[in-house]
């Protein structure tokens, strides 16, 4: 087992921890389209290609609904919801 | 601790993020593929065989045993390791150029006998990983590398419709179904399905899954998703074909 160190970055939403792993993120905007909330934009953040990652754009939006992280094919996305 | 990505437990981390190129569908498949290992519990049964193509992008992605053939040989390759090891469960992946052109005849014969194997085809509409020929899949009017003006049905034909003829020749202990990466879920549950029938020892099983290919596709995440949405799904219907556990119930 190698234990992971892929760079990533949290985005604090009112509703979800939603954590993107930039280092796999290849920026291909699957998530973005499949969004229900519509509230996932392009980050400042690069992402593994050196193309931006996505995030959600402020602390609203996000429902914790998981469906980014279902359409990722690269699992870069992780949805930890709040009670 | 550092934090970890969701990835299948099946999937081997060290190689992600993997080889395909971004928006690529071979990685949902493959998410699918994992997390139905994982549910059945069967890691280290099985051996997973990749074809040529885009498919053997993924002989290191599992923690599982792995080879990877010649192009459309995976299902004969598979069936001789399954007769040899009855005990393992054996996974040939390929693309729709794989199994429906170059190794149609494997696939077809494979089948017929009813082999206790599962195959997973990549329906992505074309030759992805030599630059986006037309492929026996390849939609009506749809433009590619080799059909600029767009496929003329009357020049190549109609799209093959893969699990249809699957269906036509399998006996009815086989499975068979075609899923889409648009619906992970289901995908999941089909494949799931499909290596249940192999579990079980009851007949041969296929699923394909209609994938995308943004690369050769030249399209933006909107129109990848409408393309397999619209446009494949249209011509291409997502459900199961042949459940051998509905005719019991
Ligand atoms: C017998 C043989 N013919 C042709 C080739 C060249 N070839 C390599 S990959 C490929 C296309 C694969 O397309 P497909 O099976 O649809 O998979 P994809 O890359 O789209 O996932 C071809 C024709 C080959 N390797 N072997
Ligand atoms: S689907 Fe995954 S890889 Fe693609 S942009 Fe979204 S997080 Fe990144
Ligand atoms: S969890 Fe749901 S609402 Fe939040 S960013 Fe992902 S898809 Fe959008
Ligand atoms: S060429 Fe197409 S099928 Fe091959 S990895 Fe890229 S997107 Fe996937």
């Amino acid at each position: 087992m190698t234990t992971s160190a892929y760079k990533m970055k949290e985005v604090d939403t009112k509703k979800a921890l939603f954590t993107i792993f930039t280092g796999i993120c290849k920026g291909c905007g699957l998530c973005m389209e499949k969004c229900p909330a519509k509230t996932l934009v392009w980050s400042k953040t690069l992402g593994v290609y050196g193309t931006p990652a996505v995030e959600p754009k402020d602390a609203e939006g996000c429902t914790g609904c998981g469906m980014c992280a279902t359409v990722c094919p690269d699992c870069a996305i992780l949805i930890e919801r709040k009670k | 601790m550092s934090k970890v990505p969701n990835m299948p437990k099946s999937w081997r981390e060290e190689t992600k993020p993997h080889k395909f190129c971004p928006g690529c569908g071979h990685g949902l498949i493959l998410k699918a593929l994992g997390e139905a290992i994982d549910e059945l519990g069967i890691q280290d049964r099985v051996v997973f065989g990749c074809d040529i193509g885009c498919s053997l992008l993924s002989w290191d992605f599992f923690n599982v045993d792995a080879v990877q053939t010649h192009h459309g040989r995976t299902t004969p390759v598979m069936t001789g390791i399954k007769r040899a090891r009855p005990d393992r469960i054996c996974i040939a992946y390929m693309g729709d150029g794989g199994g429906y052109a170059i190794g149609s005849g494997h696939l077809v014969n494979a089948a017929a006998r009813n082999e206790k194997l599962t195959v997973i085809l990549a329906n992505n509409c074309n030759y992805g990983m030599t630059g986006g020929q037309m492929a026996p899949t390849s939609l009506p009017h749809m433009k590619t590398e080799t059909t600029p003006y767009g496929r003329d049905p009357e020049v190549t034909g109609y799209p093959t419709q893969g699990p249809e003829m699957v269906a036509a020749i399998t006996r009815e202990s086989a499975y068979v179904a075609r899923g889409t990466v648009a619906n992970v879920r289901q995908l999941k549950n089909y494949i799931k399905k499909a290596l249940q029938n192999q579990i079980d020892g009851t007949g041969f099983s296929f699923v394909e899954a209609l994938s995308g290919c943004p690369t050769n596709w030249s399209t933006n995440a909107k129109d990848t998703w409408a393309f397999i949405e619209k446009g494949m799904t249209e011509y291409f219907k997502v459900g199961e074909i042949k459940d051998p556990a509905k005719k019991e119930a």
